[in-house]
This record gives C-alpha cells, structure tokens and sequence, in this order.
C-alpha cells in the first residue's frame, strides 16, 4: 500500500510571530527575531553568547486545569499549535478521536524548567523532611511530554511516535508520520516538534564554540548563514504543528490542501556525532529525491538547514551544490529566528509553505557577503516575487542524522 | 489546630491549588471537579506542608479512599493529633 499524503492543517509559534500574517510580514520585511538573551539565573552569567531566537509576545491560553496539570511550558507551545492545526483542518472530533489519528510529537529533552525544579528540590536548600517533588513533575518534564499531552488533550487514541533526535526532532516527526499515513498504518498524523526557552541547550553549543558571540550587542544581525561573518548559531524556541492526512480522506472530507508532501529520508553519517558530513547530507538530498520521484531539476526552493556554524554552513553549501547545482533559490530560515532545536524542521516546513502559498522566498536575512566556501548554490539574498511549486526542506542533528523533506503546493 | 483552621486552610488550598472554589463539604470530588489520584497526591503535599510534618507511606494510602472535603478534614485532624502542635 502506498498512499498519497497532504497537509491540511498547521500552526506555529516563532520568534517572528504566531499567525501567517505576523510571520510573513517578518519575512518579507527582514525582521528578525533575535533578541538580548534573558538572564535565567542560573547558566547565562556563564554563557558567552547573549542572543536568543525569543517568542516574547503573549498567547491566549485557554486549556483546563485538568489539562494544564501535567504540562509544562514546552507542552504549552505544543498542545496550542495542535489545537490551532487541528481546527485549521476542520477533521471532525469523531475522527480525531476514532484511532485513525496518530501523534508524531517531541523536542529536545522535555521541559528542562520543570527539570530544573527538580534538580532545585534535590540539591537546593528545600526541607529535605517534606515532600517537595510534585507527582506530576515527571509528566511534564519527560521527553515524550509534548506527544502525550496532546493526546490526552484532544483524546487522540492513535499511534504515538516522538521523536527527540535535537534538531531533527520535528522533521522526523513529519517524515514518520509521513510514513505512517503513506503505507496506510493511520488515515491522518498530527506532526512536530517544540521546545521552550532553555539556556541548557545554549550552554551546550556555547561550550563548543559553536555559538554566536560577537554580536550580543545587535542581536538582529545573528545568526548570519552562509555570511563570511557568520560565528555561530542562535538557539531559539518556538513549536510547530502540520497535520498530514490521506489525499482521498481529505479530498472526500473536502478538507483544505495546503501542499502535497512527497517524499521523505532520513540517514545517518555513520560516524562521528558532530562533525557535519557532506556525503552524508548529500546522500540524504539524492535519497529524499528519490522518494519523491523528482529530479533535483525539478526543486524550485531549497529550505536549508543553515545554523550559520563554520564548517555546518560550508558543508551544507557543498552538498546543495553537488545534487542541485545552481537550479533553486537557497534560503537559511534560521536567519529570521535563530535556531529552534525541536522545533525548526517544522517550523521551517510551515514557513516553506507560507512561501508558496504567498509566492514569495525570503532572503537569507545578514547574508551581506557570501562566503566563497558556500557560494556554488543560488543564494536569496533578496526578496523574490516567483511562484514556489516544489521545495525541499532539510535539517541535520547532532549523532549524524540527517532529514530531508519534498513538498509541493499544488495537487494535481 | 480546630476543625474551622483546617477547614479553611484545605478550601484555601483547593481554591488556590486546584481552581476549586467553595465546593459543597460532602460533594464527591472525583465526580464533581474530576478531582483524581494525581491531584490526590498534590494534595498530600500540600497536608505534609500544613502539619509541617511529612507523612508516612501508610498515612498516605489511607488517604486513597477519601473523597470529600469533610473526609480530608476528617483525616488531617487525625493525623495532626498525633503529632506535636506546631
């Protein structure tokens, strides 16, 4: 059995806004979402970067306390953007709860807040005599936290897959239950990935000198993907979910078809856990292809992973160069709002679509001088107005794994 | 400790802890607010917290089969008698 598999739903939370309209506007305008990082009390005294991907306007929450009881922040972003997903795709509660829908959810490491309390509890002055860990304290900082909140929430009695791969996280997500609606295991999947404000993730890239360090003090002209000023990664948080459902399910339903998803891969570089590999992303693009059955001719766009590392960047160039040459346009959306660890493969995927729904690429945003090591591909460095049919979205993580996605906005 | 001070401290606790306010003093609180064994648990805390006293295992199970607000006050009574005022 091999089906065909659409989108019919997504939402997001960003550092660049949470509707269509507020994103969109922040990609055809340049702006960013980086901000001042804020102190946290604990680890950014000792940090050296001071930048983060920061979703700083309020969300109008309206879950339930008996909701609300086992979820921390992370599952928060996560059970808002299903809800906003799943009303945006019109899928009947009957369904939703029929098991026919799947769960593919996760982040990084669950709530590190909640983990933190923990930790205080253990290690802090707390009255060691008195109870101090809440029993709910696991449910809301375990990994797969985001996936069965949203079950729980939405009495979703399908599958559940969650992913926690760091920036692969989400883009696993999508591309599992991809597959699970593909060879007919679930009529309809409910994708992505969160994860909320952390320093620990910051202080983990920070400890590599991987992070961006020299621009605390302007912190929209970091990360710089593929800029020969580039010094590192922003990490951010935010969440994103897109409901992929069987095309005579929602053609039948006559469910709104955002994109078509046509073809997914995942590998591994087989190696080292770090150090970025460009036969191992290349072979994740050509596999990805394949999977799609579309020539590399046949891409219009290419959503590229582009943390704006040193050696990521030129790897990444090389790879896209190797499979597409200079055929699509290049864009690095981690520009607009740092790097969204779990979250940003859907992230990037909702944003990719934006695009072409709207018919639009934003520009690699602080892309002012093209590192030579990554100039063989086609670059956006500025607004283009073209229609985007075909695009690729691709995501890399640290342990060697590798994702590539294939979308196409119109269902022939 | 008299049955007024516990009374009002468990409805504070209910109303600031649980989103519970004012509820009938023998309603079953499971069926009525889906009070469960998880809040069950958060509100054994918040006794040990009250009595200023951690409780034991056996003290807690007992607590398993309460159901109303009268019960808890039933059983923080009991246990407080058997422990030094604080």
């Amino acid at each position: 059995m091999s089906r065909r598999v659409v989108i019919t739903g997504c939402a997001a939370i960003t550092p660049i806004g949470n509707t269509k309209q507020g994103i969109v506007q922040h990609l055809t305008e340049g702006i960013s979402g980086v901000k001042a990082m804020r102190a946290d009390g604990l680890l950014t005294e000792h940090i050296h970067s001071g930048v983060f991907g920061t979703v700083d306007y309020p969300i109008a929450y309206d879950f339930a306390r008996q909701h609300r009881k086992t979820m921390g922040p992370v599952a928060y972003y996560a059970c808002q953007t299903a809800k906003e997903a799943l009303a945006a795709s019109g899928l009947s509660q009957e369904f939703i709860t029929s098991g026919r829908l799947g769960v593919a959810f996760g982040s990084t490491h669950g709530s590190p807040t909640v983990q933190r309390q923990i930790y205080r509890t253990f290690f802090g002055q707390t009255d060691a005599k008195l109870s101090s860990i809440g029993a709910v304290d696991y449910l809301k900082s375990m990994v797969h936290t985001t996936a069965v909140n949203i079950t729980k929430m939405f009495g979703i009695t399908g599958r559940v897959i969650s992913s926690s791969t760091a920036c692969t996280t989400s883009s696993q997500s999508i591309g599992f239950g991809y597959e699970a609606v593909k060879f007919g295991m679930q009529d309809a999947m409910l994708c992505g990935g969160a994860d909320e404000y952390d320093t620990t993730t910051v202080a983990v890239f920070d400890n590599l000198l991987a992070c961006s360090t020299e621009f605390n003090a302007t912190p929209h002209l970091t990360p710089r993907p593929f800029d020969v000023r580039r010094d590192g990664l922003v990490v951010g948080e935010g969440s994103g979910t897109v409901i992929l459902e069987e095309y005579e399910h929602a053609r039948r339903r006559g469910a709104p078809i955002l994109a078509e998803l046509l073809g997914f891969a995942c590998n591994n570089n087989g190696g080292d856990l770090i150090l970025p590999n460009v036969e191992g992303i290349e072979r994740t693009i050509r596999l990805g292809l394949e999977n799609a059955g579309m020539r590399a001719d046949q891409i219009d766009l290419v959503s590229a992973h582009a943390t704006a590392t040193k050696m990521g960047d030129v790897m990444e160039a090389q790879a896209i160069g190797k499979t597409y040459g200079q055929g699509p346009w290049v864009t690095g959306l981690k520009s607009y709002m740092g790097h969204t660890m779990g979250s940003c493969g859907a992230i990037e995927t909702i944003l990719t679509l934006y695009m072409m729904q709207e018919g639009f690429v934003a520009p690699t945003l602080n892309l002012d001088e093209v590192d030579e090591r990554c100039a063989m591909v086609r670059h956006a460095r500025q607004l283009i107005q073209a229609p985007v049919q075909t695009a690729a979205i691709q995501n890399f993580a640290f342990g060697g794994v590798n994702t590539c996605l294939i979308l196409r906005k119109a269902v022939p | 400790m008299t049955r007024d001070h516990v009374r009002d401290a468990i409805l504070k606790i209910f109303s600031e802890r649980f989103e519970i306010d004012q509820p009938g003093l023998d309603e079953d609180l499971r069926d009525a607010y889906e009070f469960d064994s998880i809040d069950a648990i958060e509100l054994l805390r918040e006794i040990e917290l009250l009595l200023g006293s951690a409780l034991t295992r056996e003290e807690k199970k007992a607590a398993m089969e309460i159901r109303t607000i009268d019960q808890i006050v039933d059983y923080v009574l009991a246990l407080a008698a058997t422990r030094p005022a604080n």
